[in-house]
Formats: structure tokens, C-alpha cells, sequence
């Protein structure tokens, strides 16, 4: 039972990071506009397709 | 492919204009489609092409940007926040679908100075980081013009909008509750699990104060809405929903300290997050809904050109609208805005007034004759003095009216706040009768059954009866491509029973038939051909029909074009002088008004009538809500001929013609105080505050802003034959919310008594409530749609466009 009292201190340094990550992403707008980015994947990796000039 | 490539419309068949994309020569109209079009393939994004749901705007007509780098206009629109690194909002008109938010965000972010790019299609907003010492924000302005975009930078201001701010924190707070529940329920499995099979207390205790850590996060920060807002209802002794909640959780949370410190029986951390949980997501819904309404700032600022040409006495100078004053003296190109309310100086002019009063006729004005602030010259250049500005113009005043008429609402959600209030009374004098009713019999399970009460009677059932079902309504119909922008709009859609429509732009569009063309000589194709070629390049309403009627005729190549104030268009076709316009203008004084005569100098060639044609879909949309039981109206402010004619194809049971916007108020107010339920249809500014009025209102996307932002739902395909449909969604709603509020009643009346008597532990009233909850939530799942034919695509992309949060 010993083993739980590693555990769950683990388990909670890891819900910490879990918040900080979800505060980090909201706050670099990464949830403000849910709907344009899906488009995303269906277009980078097209064959062919020349990087915009820098 | 037919038309231009870029833009859609029909490719004239004299121009012999090209563009490579993809190793592919593409038809295109003009030159600027061409070289659109090419930027973009060179940029290599023509992907954009097969993205798109729509078709490209042409790319606008050259417009001088160079006012934007005026320090004036800088510090209320750009934000520096380094040498290097300035910031600013645009709001852009013409963004349509996902593809020109991916078109944009690719072209600016090659752009050398340029350090960030961030498009939100929903919002139509365009977020810039650049460097204004590499990249003036006029050159950054003018790209997207090329592009087709018409830019608008917002008041720097709306840099951290309230919106986003209160958005972001919301979806923090839910987070936390989420996270913070997932582990408290964890924690409590270890518990229940060691109430049956036995559990050292040590460990026990060990759990308990784990539970306290992750619940005291979830009370302390993602619960403090709740006693924030109860904190304002005390104040205002108002009892509202909040008082109940935040007493609940504090005293479970209070409890359960309690009960870890002295080593008692029962905790209910896992009960208390999972509740604040709850509450905290319906509350996200509701709010990612109420964000999607367009605010009124936006709205006037689509309207309001952001510069003006003003005249000095050495020549001209371009200024912030935001600095003129009144006597100033401005110059008004064609095509352009008014700046301010003014009075014309120069001889002659046309101005497009149909957004602000919903004539669709250009309306003629001579020397001293107003301009109204908001409307779009049609031909130009004009000199104007301006009278009034700001807050003074009479589109300020449409506003106000807009916002006064909007605030005076809320029938529903007083009568929803009411009966809250009683129903937190009664709850909070039943939880004290029952604690001192034990206090007299057995004072140790005093508190408990109290908690019980409170817990087992917590609004829950009937906090979520409205919006889960609500909410459920929204997700169905924006799938149909309905946008609920009120949230009293389905409900109050159900019990409609007037339908008031705006006639000019909702039920009709100017249309020229060829059957309304009387040719005089030669061909009909010859003539409407003629007659398209000179209006090639003119923004008059009228032309645009004259174009769409002449299809994909050839068109033969036209010269020293004119546009002639308020009269028509002169140009030169095979070497004959060809004059297209009113009767009078082209020397036809039989003609009829309301008609475009061709001629040249022999006489006339053609007469054109231009007519409204109904939109599609709309005598099937009328004749639906009509065998619904509906009474259809028509309350137009268009002249009395016209009305009638448009009335008569349709199944109406009454139409009112020449109404102002007052009247049309007025007759709204009629209306309701016989008791009816008024929904409104419209679309112009002039229709807003008569929208505002209505119990309900619909605008269609392709609407003003303005009326948009007035209305209690969207129709994103503008097709009114969804209204029919929206409607039996409405009703079906409806159902499932009185079916959920009678189960809160039935649920809470059987509930209360059992745990006043105390025969509820906690743990149990715990269970019962989330059970009833989910009762409700699973019962709003059945709201859905009649089931009809499939939708198109595009109106499916639109709704999709549309459909994320603001």
C-alpha cells in the first residue's frame, strides 16, 4: 500500500501540469477559433505543393 | 467553367484575359481577377481554389490607404507595444468560408514584417502583429484589398475585448471543475469501496484530505461565479438562482471540512466539484451562444467609412472620419460611403439609401439636397459640407433607437427569474424548517437532513430543464443552417403566430426578365448585350440585373463610358453613341418610369423593365407556415403598385405599403397588444428597430449587420424555406422543456418530504440529483428536425462556418 503514497502525489503533479497546459493554450489563443485549423491538415501535405516564399 | 475563375461572373467574350494556375490557363473576367489570381497561384496557395465553398469577390477597385499611417488614425487603431512590433485588429468584410481565412493567413504570413497572423472566420476578424517600420499598415491593408477583402481596422480597444476575455476565463473555470471533479470521484471510489469492504482509518483520512485538496481549487476559484453573483443578489436583495447554488456549495464544502476534521461519517468533495462542474458547462453553452450575436459596434462600423477626403484651401487631405467637424468641406468618390450626415454642394448626385431606408431605388439629390451618414454615393465624385458627426448623425440615432427598443425585452427571462426566486425561498425555508424540526427531535442528524434537503432540491433539474433542451434546438437547427442568435428566440418562434415580412431584399431582388424587353429594332440579344456592355462598369443596382439578364451573351466592346448623375450611362458601341437610362435621359418621354430605355440617336432600340422577381423558395415558405396556422404580413416602405403586385403571388392575409420605420413600429406595437406573438422577417438597417420590437425576429446572412445584430435568428443560406422547418424544431423544443420542468417537479415534490424526514443521506440526495439531471439532459436529447430532404452542401459549409464560437 506504500506504493499509493508515491502514486498519488504523482498523480496530482500531473493534474497540475495538465491545468497549467490547458491555461498556457487558452491564454495563447488556442481555443478562440475551434473551426478554421481543421482545414489545416487537408492542405500541408498536398504533393507537389511549393512553400510560400519567406 | 463558364465564368471568370476567380470571381464566377460571366467571362465577356470580348476579353480575352487568362490566368495560369496550377499549369492550367483559366478563363477570367478583368484584369484584376487575372492578377488575383495569379498572385495567389504564385504564392502558391491555389489550393484555395478547391477549399472554397464560394465563389472569390472581385478584387476591389484601387483604394488609397495611405490615411492609415496618419499618427491620428494610428494611435486609435494600432497598438505599439514596441519600435518593432505593433498590433491591430481588422475586422474584414467578404470573409466567407474557412478557405479565405486559410487564403489570408497564408498571404500576410509571406509578407516580409510580418510577425503574426491570426483569422478567425466566424468573427470575420483579423488579428496583425507587423512591423510597422518594415511594413507600413497601409501596404498590409492594400493586400488584402487585392485579394478581395475589404479591410477595416477596429478601435484598438477591441484588442482584448471584453468577449474573448470572459470567454477565456469560462472555459479556465470549466477546466478546473472538470479536472478537479475526475479526481475528487477518484478519490471517493477508494472511499465507498472501503465503506463495504472496510478501510483503515488512517488511510480514510488520508483520502478525505486528498478529496479537500483537489475540491478546494474547484470551490474557491471555478465556483466563485456563483458567489460573486450571489454576493450582487444579496445586494440588490434580489433572489435569484446564484443564492441557492453558492449557499449549497459552501455549506456541502464547509460540511465536509467539518466532517474530515473531527473524523465523522460522510464527505461529499466529490459531490460538491461534480456539481460546480455541472453548472459551470450549461453556463459555457449558454454564454458560447449569447458571444455568437454580432455586436452594434461592429455593425456601425461595417457602414461608417473610417476616412474621409476632406478639402483644404490648398487642395485635399485624407482624415479619420473621427476628425471632421461640423462646416468641414469633403469629397465623396462613387461607390464610396457617406462620412457624416451632410449637405450636398455640388450640382447632382445619386445615393443608394436601401440599408437605411429600404427604398431599393437610388434616390436623386440636387445641390443643398442631405446626405445621410452610412449611405453609398452612386456616382461621383461629390463635394459635401458636413452638418453633423459622431453621435449627432441619424444612423447614431437608428442605433439608439436599436438599443433602447432591445433593452426594454426580456418578458421571458423576467418571468424565468420570478419563479426561481420563489421556488430558492421555498427551498431555503423548507432546509430550515427541517433543521430546527430536528434540532426538537434528534439534533445529531439535524445538519444532515438539512444538507439533504438543500442537495436533493438544488435547482439542478430545473437549472438544466432550459438550456440543455435549448441548447440541443441551437445545435439542430444551426445543422440546417439556422443560427439562434437570442436566446429566447426558439421559444418564442413556437408561439408565434404573426409573421411580419420586410418586403425589399427578403422577399424580393431586382430582376429583368427578357420577357419584359420590348425591342424596337434589331435583336433582343443584341440588345440586352448592348446594354450590358455599357453598364460593365457601373455599381448601380439596376445594373447588376442588366448584367445577370444579359448572361452569357457576348458582349461587344464598349468606349467612353459615362455614368450620368441620376439619369443613366452614355458610351460608344461600333462607333454609335448608345444611351441606356431613364425615359427622359434617353429621349423616350412615353416610356414608363421604373423602365430603362437603350437608344441611340436614330431612336429607341429597347425598353427594359426591371421588376422585382420573388426569391426562390419563398412562396413555398410563406404557404408552409401558412397551413401552420400563421398569419402572414406584409409591412413594407416601399410605394404601393410595387407591394400589391409582389402581395398578390403570394399567400399573404395582409400587406401595408409607404410604412415608415415608425409606422412599422407602430404597427408591430398594434399588433402585440391584441396579444398576439409577433415574429419579425427583415433585413435592412431601416428594419432593425422594427425588429428589435418584435417578440421574435429572423434576419437572412445576406442582411444588413446591423439587422443581424437586432435579430433572434439568422437564416446563414438566406433561404426563408427553412422558416417552416425552424419552426416544428422550435415546437418540438418546446415539448421536451415542459416534459423536462415537470419532471424537476415531480422529481423535487417526491424528493424533499423523503429527505425532510431525513430517511435521504446525503451521499444519496447526491445521487438523486445528478440521476435527475441526467434524466433531463438525456429527455433534451430528442429534440431534432422533421425529416425532410437533404440539404445542400454549401448551405451545410456555410452553417459550418458559422458555427464557431465568436
Amino acid at each position: 500500500m506504500n506504493v499509493i503514497l508515491l502514486l498519488i502525489p504523482l498523480s496530482i503533479v500531473l493534474l497540475c501540469a495538465g491545468i497549467a497546459a490547458f491555461f498556457w493554450a487558452i491564454d495563447h489563443a488556442q481555443f478562440d477559433d475551434l473551426e478554421t485549423p481543421a482545414l489545416m491538415p487537408l492542405t500541408d501535405d498536398a504533393p507537389g505543393r511549393e512553400t510560400p516564399p519567406p | 467553367m463558364s465564368g471568370c475563375f476567380h470571381c464566377g461572373e460571366p467571362v465577356p467574350a470580348t476579353a480575352d484575359f487568362f490566368a495560369v494556375v496550377a499549369g492550367t490557363a483559366r478563363p477570367v473576367c478583368c484584369p484584376g481577377c487575372k492578377a488575383a489570381a495569379e498572385w495567389i497561384a504564385g504564392l502558391g496557395l491555389d489550393d484555395y481554389y478547391r477549399l472554397r465553398t464560394e465563389p472569390a469577390r472581385r478584387p476591389l477597385a484601387e483604394t488609397d490607404f495611405s490615411a492609415w499611417d496618419r499618427a491620428a488614425l494610428r494611435r486609435m487603431h494600432v497598438r505599439e507595444h514596441a519600435p518593432d512590433r505593433a498590433e491591430v485588429v481588422l475586422l474584414v468584410e467578404n470573409l466567407r468560408c474557412s478557405a479565405c481565412a486559410w487564403l489570408i493567413e497564408r498571404a500576410l504570413s509571406g509578407i516580409h514584417g510580418v510577425r503574426e497572423v491570426g483569422v478567425n472566420a466566424a468573427a470575420k476578424r483579423v488579428r496583425l502583429v507587423f512591423d510597422p517600420r518594415a511594413t507600413p499598415l497601409s501596404a498590409l491593408l492594400h493586400l488584402l484589398a487585392r485579394l478581395g477583402y475589404a479591410p477595416l481596422p477596429l478601435d484598438a480597444a477591441a484588442l482584448d475585448s471584453l468577449r474573448s476575455r470572459e470567454s477565456r476565463s469560462a472555459l479556465k473555470r470549466l477546466v478546473v471543475a472538470g479536472l478537479g471533479a475526475m479526481q475528487a470521484m477518484m478519490y471517493a471510489v477508494v472511499l465507498y469501496a472501503g465503506g463495504f469492504d472496510g478501510i483503515d482509518p488512517a488511510t480514510r483520512d488520508f483520502f478525505r484530505w486528498l478529496g479537500f485538496l483537489v475540491a478546494t481549487p474547484v470551490v474557491l476559484y471555478s465556483a466563485r461565479p456563483f458567489f460573486a453573483g450571489a454576493l450582487r443578489e444579496w445586494r440588490a436583495r434580489q433572489l435569484a438562482m446564484d443564492t441557492p447554488i453558492a449557499l449549497a456549495v459552501a455549506l456541502i464544502y464547509a460540511a465536509s471540512l467539518f466532517e474530515t476534521l473531527t473524523r465523522g461519517r460522510e464527505i461529499y468533495f466529490d459531490s460538491v466539484s461534480m456539481f460546480v462542474f455541472f453548472l459551470l458547462a450549461a453556463r459555457y453553452v449558454e454564454m458560447r451562444v449569447r458571444h455568437r450575436a454580432g455586436d452594434l459596434v461592429d455593425a456601425l462600423a461595417r457602414l461608417q467609412p473610417a476616412t474621409a477626403e476632406r478639402l483644404t484651401a490648398t487642395g485635399s487631405e485624407q482624415v479619420g472620419t473621427h476628425e471632421l467637424v461640423a462646416g468641414d468641406r469633403v469629397r465623396i468618390g462613387a461607390g464610396a460611403a457617406v462620412p457624416a450626415d451632410c449637405r450636398l454642394l455640388s450640382t447632382a448626385c445619386r445615393v443608394d439609401e436601401s440599408l437605411l431606408t429600404g427604398e431599393a431605388l437610388p434616390q436623386a439629390r440636387t445641390a443643398g439636397g442631405p446626405l445621410v451618414a452610412g449611405s453609398l454615393l452612386i456616382d461621383g465624385p461629390v463635394e459635401a459640407c458636413v452638418e453633423r458627426v459622431g453621435a449627432d448623425t441619424a444612423l447614431a440615432g437608428i442605433v439608439r433607437l436599436v438599443t433602447r427598443a432591445a433593452a426594454t425585452r426580456g418578458r421571458l427571462a423576467c418571468a424565468a427569474d420570478r419563479s426561481a426566486r420563489r421556488f430558492v425561498l421555498r427551498v431555503l425555508a423548507l432546509a430550515a424548517l427541517t433543521a430546527i424540526a430536528w434540532c426538537v427531535v434528534e439534533p445529531a442528524r439535524a445538519f444532515a437532513a438539512a444538507l439533504s434537503v438543500l442537495v436533493v432540491s438544488c435547482p439542478c433539474a430545473f437549472a438544466l430543464a432550459v438550456p440543455t433542451a435549448l441548447t440541443r434546438a441551437i445545435a439542430v437547427l444551426a445543422r440546417r443552417g439556422v443560427l439562434i442568435v437570442d436566446a429566447d428566440a426558439p421559444e418564442l418562434l413556437a408561439r408565434a403566430d404573426v409573421f411580419v415580412f420586410d418586403k425589399t431584399g427578403t422577399l424580393t431582388e431586382p430582376r429583368i426578365e427578357r420577357s419584359d424587353v420590348i425591342v424596337h429594332r434589331g435583336s433582343i440579344e443584341a440588345a440586352l448585350a448592348a446594354a450590358a456592355a455599357l453598364e460593365q462598369g457601373s455599381s448601380h443596382p439596376f445594373a447588376h440585373a442588366v448584367r445577370a439578364a444579359a448572361g452569357e451573351l457576348d458582349l461587344p466592346r464598349a468606349s467612353q463610358l459615362q455614368n450620368i448623375a441620376g439619369a443613366g450611362v452614355r458610351g460608344v458601341i461600333d462607333g454609335v453613341e448608345l444611351h441606356l437610362g431613364h425615359a427622359a435621359f434617353a429621349r423616350d418621354a412615353d416610356a414608363e418610369e421604373g423602365r430603362l430605355v437603350l437608344s441611340d440617336p436614330a431612336g429607341v432600340i429597347a425598353e427594359l423593365s426591371v421588376r422585382e422577381r420573388l426569391r426562390p423558395g419563398v412562396a413555398e415558405a410563406l404557404a408552409g407556415l401558412r397551413a401552420d396556422g400563421a398569419r402572414i404580413e406584409i409591412v413594407s416602405g416601399d410605394c404601393r403598385r410595387r407591394v400589391a403586385a409582389v402581395a398578390a403571388q403570394l399567400p399573404v392575409d395582409a400587406w401595408t405599403a409607404n410604412a415608415s420605420p415608425a409606422a412599422k413600429l407602430a404597427h408591430i406595437e398594434h399588433l402585440r397588444a391584441q396579444g398576439h406573438v409577433v415574429a419579425m422577417v427583415g433585413d435592412g438597417i431601416n428594419d432593425a428597430p422594427v425588429l428589435a420590437a418584435a417578440d421574435v425576429s429572423v434576419a437572412p446572412a445576406s442582411g444588413a449587420a446591423l439587422a443581424q445584430a437586432t435579430s433572434g435568428a439568422v437564416l446563414a443560406a438566406s433561404r426563408l424555406d427553412e422558416l417552416a422547418p425552424t419552426r416544428s424544431v422550435a415546437r418540438s423544443m418546446q415539448r421536451i422543456l415542459r416534459q423536462n420542468l415537470a419532471w424537476a417537479v415531480v422529481y423535487n415534490l417526491s424528493a424533499v418530504p423523503l429527505a425532510a424526514l431525513g430517511w435521504v443521506p446525503p451521499w444519496l440526495a447526491a445521487v438523486g440529483m445528478s440521476a435527475s439531471s441526467l434524466v433531463v439532459v438525456l429527455n433534451s436529447l430528442r429534440v431534432r428536425a422533421p425529416v425532410s430532404a437533404p440539404r445542400h452542401p454549401a448551405n451545410a459549409a456555410i452553417t459550418l462556418a458559422r458555427e464557431a464560437p465568436a
